[in-house]
């Protein structure tokens, strides 16, 4: 009888953003973030695990685990059961150990009508995971009875994956020259007393969008450019208010690059835009930051610039020298790096995943989306948003104590004469 | 539906205070609501992740073991010296500068300096047991560990308050320094007094680098060159 010839052992090389998720997670850090539909009913814990087994072999990269060999770390497929529904916390987006053998790098949760995916972020971007999201949720009404079609981000559950979802659309569209680096100065970081590293502080303002989107207008700008406005005004007044040596306030914000650079993965695809605003050099008004803001997210994006900064980052996994290096040395450098190139330049990052569509049959159960990013990296707050239909959420996630930043953005929108609701997870009432 | 009378935004029914500025919710027609459920879970959990301790543990074991190993050797092999010393004080000096910190990660940093420096003592006190060596321990060894230990000490506890820059020009005076310090004790035992030579050729060097980075850090012009080009 012939021998049988033994598989290759699937693996997936990381992706850029994905080495460095992997490199800077550790015992002070775990890059989690959290994306929930909020329905109309109460979820269904069987029919949702009926859907999420129905939804992972569509994802294989969402189903694995984080190996860390001698040189690089890699993704191998995860051949336990599940993952399974749990109930959800209060303390939401808890670290994770990325290379442990029980952990797993994806959460499904359900909290009354709320269900919530967390990811570890070296898996996928907020686009992707959206993606995922999307395509569970339709799973999860098909069990209920509903009919759903595929289309509008849903995928069809009954094929296999194609190539391109698993595709590093970073290695696919690097090449030509690289983007030179630019020094950045430090910037402003809004600071308190820390929290226990469980903790998660998240403050919720629900917003409706085509009142926003009025405002918006107004003022000359997408929802985007003035949530990014607000936030640098809010920061600009608190930094004065401090009365600390004055720095430049800016925000890290991920710009999806599957707008410009046409893919289909589900794996990370983002680079950051960086607007901002230096107060040293005089007074601005809200309408000055606002035009400021607009000029320079529009200045970024930029399709060659892109590429470039794609080619230069790529480059950086490709360089022999740096291959040849032990994981044991690369990581700290990496964390070393990460701090001076993508935290001390930036004041906190927002994020706005864009606008959850879904077919008319999913959309009108669903009340509204939310996302959240998880633990800060150091002791300070994020934020993200995101539409759906009339329904805007925007969810700050802090591990301090102090709530100054939640609190002025909001009485900021209050005073710019929207509605806001909001919500929070603290349960210090002081 | 009750709003803050401070922040103007609506609170969720199940709200006793305002989320963001924790102003109390007291409104008389509309009581709080106490049966519905709140908008996030109350449970909290934690994930256990893994520590370093036990590393630490293992590593500090796998020390113990060899040098219990040698010591039991050292009976047998060559017991007219005490050789086993050398490697029993080394991994000791191993366990403080390494392992120690991954027990007591929140250690103040000049308390590790001063177990460091007194690890490095204790070594060559053992060092000096073998070999009978208490005259160059007493009068080279020791002043020596105290002097390059007082040192970093300082540094270390300048460093994390200054920039960058100031930061490496204390590194390099500092240096300088311990090159003064081992030249003054090496000469003072050697022939007792001090004839500066190789120290002197060291320190004017760290003198001219210094004097190089303070020009920079002072004009603002060459400091914004200097960050740009290193990065800093």
């Amino acid at each position: 009888m012939a021998k049988k010839k033994a598989q290759p052992e699937t693996w997936y090389p990381m992706d850029n953003a994905g080495v460095l998720y992997a490199a800077i997670s550790g015992d002070d850090y775990s890059p989690v973030y959290r994306i929930s539909a909020v329905l109309d009913k109460a979820v269904d814990a069987a029919a949702l695990q009926r859907a999420l087994e129905k939804n992972i072999p569509r994802f294989p990269t969402f189903h694995v685990r984080l190996r860390k060999g001698a040189f690089w770390y890699y993704f191998v497929p995860d051949d336990r059961p599940g993952p399974f529904v749990q109930e959800d916390v209060c303390n939401f987006c808890q670290p994770m150990d990325p290379c442990g053998e029980a952990t797993r790098l994806l959460r499904v949760c359900r909290y009354e009508n709320r269900v919530s995916i967390e990811c570890f972020h070296a898996l996928s971007d907020g686009g992707g995971a959206m993606v995922f999201f999307k395509t569970l949720l339709a799973c999860y009404f098909r069990e209920l009875g509903e009919d759903i079609p595929d289309g509008d981000g849903i995928l069809d559950v009954t094929e296999p994956p194609r190539s391109g979802e698993t595709e590093d659309a970073y290695r696919r569209y690097a090449g030509g020259r690289a983007a030179p680096r630019t020094w950045k100065q430090t910037a402003y970081h809004p600071t308190g007393t820390p929290e226990p590293f469980y903790t998660l502080n998240v403050t919720q303002g629900l917003l409706s969008v085509a009142q926003v989107k009025q405002v918006a207008k107004a003022n000359g700008g997408s929802i985007t450019e003035y949530l990014s406005a607000a936030l640098i005004w809010t920061l600009m007044e608190l930094q004065r208010r401090e009365g600390r040596k004055e720095r430049p306030v800016s925000l890290a914000i991920p710009i999806d690059l599957r707008r410009f650079f046409p893919t289909e993965t589900v794996r990370n695809f983002i680079l950051t835009a960086r607007p901002c605003i230096d107060p040293r050099l005089g007074d601005y008004t809200f309408p000055e930051v606002m035009e400021q803001v607009r000029y320079q997210l529009r200045l970024e994006l930029s399709r060659p610039l892109m590429k470039g900064s794609i080619t230069g980052n790529v480059n950086f996994q490709k360089n022999p020298i740096l291959k040849a290096v032990p994981c044991v040395l690369k990581d700290p450098v990496m964390k070393l790096s990460y701090r001076l190139a993508a935290i001390r330049p930036f004041s906190m990052t927002y994020t706005n995943p864009g606008i959850f569509k879904a077919p008319a049959p999913m959309a009108r159960h669903i009340q509204r989306v939310e996302a959240v990013l998880g633990q800060p990296y150091g002791d300070t707050v994020n934020c993200a948003s995101v539409s759906c239909g009339d329904a805007l959420s925007i969810s700050f996630a802090s591990n301090l104590k102090e709530r100054d930043v939640e609190r002025e953005f909001f009485r900021f929108l209050v005073r710019e004469g929207l509605h806001v609701t909001v919500l929070s997870n603290r349960s210090d009432p002081s | 539906m009750s709003y803050c009378v401070h922040c103007g935004v609506e609170l969720d029914d199940t709200a006793a205070v305002c989320p963001l500025c924790a102003t109390p919710v007291h409104d008389p027609k509309t009581p709080r609501d106490t049966v519905s459920p709140t908008p996030y879970p109350t449970r909290s959990s934690t994930v256990e992740l893994p520590g370093k301790g036990e590393l630490g543990l293992l590593v500090t074991v796998i020390l113990c073991a060899v040098a219990a190993v040698c010591g039991v050797l050292n009976v047998f092999l060559k017991p007219g010296r005490l050789w086993s010393l050398y490697v029993i004080g080394a991994l000791l000096t191993v366990w403080f500068w390494l392992i120690l910190p991954i027990f007591l990660p929140k250690l103040h940093r000049a308390v590790k300096v001063l177990l460091d420096g007194a690890a490095v003592a204790l070594y060559l006190f053992l060092i000096s047991v073998d070999l009978s060596g208490r005259t160059w321990y007493v009068g080279l060894a020791l002043p020596i560990v105290l002097a390059e230990t007082a040192i970093v000490l300082a540094v270390a506890l300048w460093l994390p308050r200054h920039s960058i820059l100031t930061s490496i020009t204390v590194l390099i005076g500092g240096v300088a320094a311990s090159c003064l310090c081992i030249e003054l004790f090496v000469d003072r035992f050697l022939t007792g007094r001090w004839q500066p030579l190789w120290s002197l050729v060291v320190t004017a060097a760290c003198a001219a680098i210094m004097a190089v980075l303070i020009v920079v850090r002072r004009v603002p012009g060459l400091r914004a060159w200097a960050r740009r080009q290193f990065h800093l």
